[in-house]
């Protein structure tokens, strides 16, 4: 097999590969969305409430709803 | 509300960088208009002798406005809202204060110097990536620096999720420096002769493999210079000045990673109908294409982020600022792919066509995003009201009409040379001579030496703004939270 | 699954690199060999059209000038025989360009003499009127670096291989010994330039930068 047929593989697989990898990404957001897991909308608020002394957004990994701060 | 109120975010590095954005904005600009102007009045090439033609500026040019403006606003931007999204001070730990004014210190050292080189004439001369290896060395300290300020602030955390503006600056630092260390491989020839300059080196590759390369680099610096982190100031800077949190967090996580994916393929676009074997330019072609996705993701979710406060548009200039930032983001990411397809490629490749190109993006999507950006952060550090309203305002349209006669009169500039270099009398034969493709030009030329003016004369009375701020605006009791504040 | 790309900046970081560092891997490196390969008969720089180079590079033509013609009738027509890859071989840095205020200059060596340029690098509206290329005056008096030149053709040869004679070799006495043979280089060239100065300089042992530009010229082909 010389370089440029390894070189044609590797792309075409590492292609396939990386947009499965997306696809798979795509799906496993909504998905732990879905299932309460992670709440993502919520981490747009890092960039609204930054004071030094604010409570972080987030400081563990699953939602706490309760003490959801709202602060629009 | 937790209760270590003595604890503040510390501006002090940003503040320095601040100055050199606006500083070297101004010298990059004014060297822009000078060169715009020598094209349409060539008798302005002998204002410094040796040293003012065309040619010397124009790397000058290049490299003062990408390294000097631009990479200061980066790292303006970044170590003020780094602080902010991670929640941490800088004034927390000495040795990332002490980094941080290295990095400054050593920046500056190695900005003059190239500065100084590129005037003498000692440049490697590979496009966006001129400066000789011994100041190439001095930019990998410098890099080397900002990633340890990044990661050191990333260590020490409390805000436990990244945000995404720090997806896109952490990309920026690994990006540049893969691409920087690769590109500029050389060989110093002094250290192999024994004779010779010090400052001169040969590149590692030669010829095709070298254009490959240097594409590569130019495309991806495009990439990684003009496009991630203005990304990452504007998803931070638009939701804080207006108080909406980005519309889909989710959308920009993914165009993120989109992003990341298809830009790298894009770069042999720069090398169509050249000596690259032919895959690759069909591929950087299709990936070219592609690309418009995840660059209007970004576009869209920061246009969808305003949704519902349009208000804010007419009555927040800097509001107006960013979203047409995003505007001609989108502009640009649609007119490069265009340009990307072979056929049109073989009209607009050489042509004016492409400064028009690289001038919406960067007038009018990286400089409006950087000054939109520094006028938000300078109340909140010097804690003073923005000086002037009005002045923004008239800042805002100077600068809009400027992009516009750019990008118009390029745009015709290029594609009127593209055609008249094919055209073909009824024989077969070229219809002009090479000359007849310059003077048709003078017009155009003129236009855009003017659009440089206008542009400039925005970006004076922008520094004059931040310059009245920092020292006569009025005093602010409280930091603002969203909107900023002007008189 | 993603779980551990969001939480861990380290694995995040590596992510981002892998990603982008793939398409470079593929792309660029299987070409290296192939490219590199000079086509049949194709000769290293001479040390005075490697100074004439530096020239060329210190004021930047490239701003202005390609020296790439692609495959198509119309710059067939205008410039010559479309560039090939292997003609690129010896060229460390690439100097193809990205835009033309000017024509290519790939070929110019074919249709251009050393009186022209002469002229025209003094004063390009004298001889083409309306062009808006500056005048290149300074580079009448300037002395070009041969001596880095030199240097560089050492580097090439010792590094890459490059096929220079013997006589290139390291080191300030092989230098002396070799910079005789550029200024004869030198002297032919000036023999058919008219400016006295210029004549002057290059009997006295000295290249002024113009006489190493034209001979990088002379030698586009
Ligand atoms: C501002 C842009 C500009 C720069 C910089 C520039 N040129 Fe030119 N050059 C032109 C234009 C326009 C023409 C066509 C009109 C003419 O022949 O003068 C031209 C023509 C030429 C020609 C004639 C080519 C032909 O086929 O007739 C040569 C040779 C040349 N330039 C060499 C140089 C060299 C060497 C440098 C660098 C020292 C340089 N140019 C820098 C714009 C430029």
């Amino acid at each position: 097999m010389d370089i440029r047929e390894l070189q044609g593989y590797a792309s075409f697989f590492m292609t396939i590969f990386l947009v499965v990898m997306l696809y798979g990404y795509i799906i496993y957001l909504y998905r732990s969305e879905k299932k309460g897991e992670k709440d993502y909308e919520k981490l747009g608020n890092i960039a609204i409430d930054d004071e030094i002394d604010s409570t972080p957004v987030n400081t563990s990994d699953s939602v706490s709803s309760e003490k959801k701060e709202q602060n629009k | 509300m937790q209760s270590n109120a003595a604890l503040e975010y510390d501006y002090s590095v940003a503040k320095l960088f601040t100055i050199t954005a606006i500083l070297f904005g101004f010298v990059g600009m004014l060297i822009g208009t000078l060169i715009a102007a020598q094209l349409a009045f060539p008798e302005l090439n002998y204002l410094l002798g040796e040293y003012g033609t065309f040619s010397r500026l124009r790397p000058l040019h290049t490299n003062v406005v990408i390294y000097g403006f631009t990479v200061s606003g980066v790292f303006a931007t970044f170590y003020y809202l780094a602080q902010r999204v991670l929640k941490v001070s800088m004034a927390e730990s000495k040795f990332i204060m002490f980094i941080g004014k290295l990095q400054f210190v050593l920046y500056m050292i190695l900005a003059v110097s190239m500065v100084v080189t590129l005037l003498l004439g000692i440049t490697a001369n590979k496009e966006y990536a001129q400066m000789e290896w011994p100041l190439d060395l001095l930019t990998v300290v410098v890099w080397v620096l900002w990633g340890v300020a990044m990661f050191g602030l990333i260590g020490m955390r409390r805000e436990k999720a990244l945000y995404i503006s720090m997806w896109y600056f952490i990309a920026c630092f690994l990006g540049v420096a893969m691409l920087y260390l690769f590109n500029n491989m050389e060989v110093p020839t002094a250290l192999v002769a024994g004779v010779g300059s010090m400052m001169h080196s040969v590149s590692m590759y030669a010829g095709t493999n070298d254009a490959l390369v240097q594409w590569w680099w130019g495309h991806n610096a495009v990439a990684f210079v003009f496009t991630v982190p203005i990304i990452a100031m504007i998803y931070y800077f638009l939701p804080k000045e207006s108080g909406q949190a980005v519309y889909s967090y989710k959308l920009s996580l993914l165009s993120f990673w989109g992003l990341m994916f298809v830009y790298l393929w894009a770069g042999s676009h720069h090398l169509l109908w050249s000596t690259v074997p032919d895959w690759m330019q069909t591929m950087g072609s299709v990936f070219s294409v592609v690309l418009i996705l995840p660059s209007w993701g970004s576009a869209i979710n920061m246009l969808l982020t305003m949704k519902g406060e349009w208000n804010q548009l007419t009555e927040n200039p800097l509001i107006k600022f960013m979203v047409l930032a995003s505007t001609f983001y989108m502009l640009s990411t649609l007119e490069g792919p265009i340009q990307a397809i072979k056929s049109v490629n073989a009209i607009a490749h050489f042509t004016d066509w492409i400064p028009g190109h690289v001038h919406d993006g960067v007038l009018g999507w990286v400089a409006f995003m950087i000054m939109a950006g520094i006028m938000h952060m300078a109340p909140r550090m010097y804690k003073r009201e923005l000086y002037s309203k009005k002045l923004v305002e008239a800042q805002f349209w100077l600068q809009t009409t400027a992009v516009v006669l750019y990008f118009t009169s390029m745009w015709i500039a290029g594609i009127t040379q593209g055609m008249m270099w094919r055209a073909v009398d009824e024989y077969g034969n070229l219809m002009y001579s090479f000359i007849d493709t310059v003077t048709v030009l003078h017009p155009y030329y003129a236009i855009r030496a003017l659009s440089g003016v206008l542009y400039l004369t925005g970006f004076l009375m922008f520094a004059y703004n931040i310059y009245k701020t920092a020292t006569a605006g009025r005093k602010l009791e409280n930091e603002p939270q969203f909107r900023t504040p002007m008189a | 699954m993603f779980h551990w790309l969001e939480k861990n900046p380290f694995l995040f970081s590596v992510g981002v690199f892998i990603v982008i560092a793939f398409a470079g891997l593929i792309e660029i490196l299987p070409n290296f060999a192939e490219a590199a390969r000079p086509v049949v008969g194709l000769k290293p720089y001479t040390v005075l059209e490697l100074a004439g180079k530096e020239v060329y590079k210190k004021d930047n033509c490239i701003a202005c000038h390609s020296q790439l013609i692609r495959p198509f009738k119309a710059e067939t027509d205008r410039y010559g025989q479309y560039s090939l890859s292997g003609e690129y071989a010896y060229d460390r840095p690439f100097l193809w360009g990205s835009k033309r205020t000017g024509p290519d200059l790939h070929r110019v060596g074919n249709y251009r003499t050393t009186d022209w340029h002469e002229n025209h690098m003094w004063d390009p509206t004298s001889v083409v009127p309306g062009s808006i290329m500056p005048a290149y005056k300074h580079m009448f008096t300037n002395k070009a670096d041969i001596e880095t030149a030199y240097a560089e053709a050492v580097t090439v040869k010792t590094v890459f291989n490059t096929p220079y004679g013997d006589d290139i070799k390291p080191g300030r006495e092989a230098w002396e010994a070799y910079k005789p043979k550029v200024i004869e280089e030198a002297k032919k060239i000036a023999a058919d330039m008219k400016n006295q100065d210029v004549k002057d300089a290059v009997n006295r042992g000295e290249v002024p930068e113009i006489v190493a530009l034209i001979a990088y010229l002379n030698r586009l082909k």
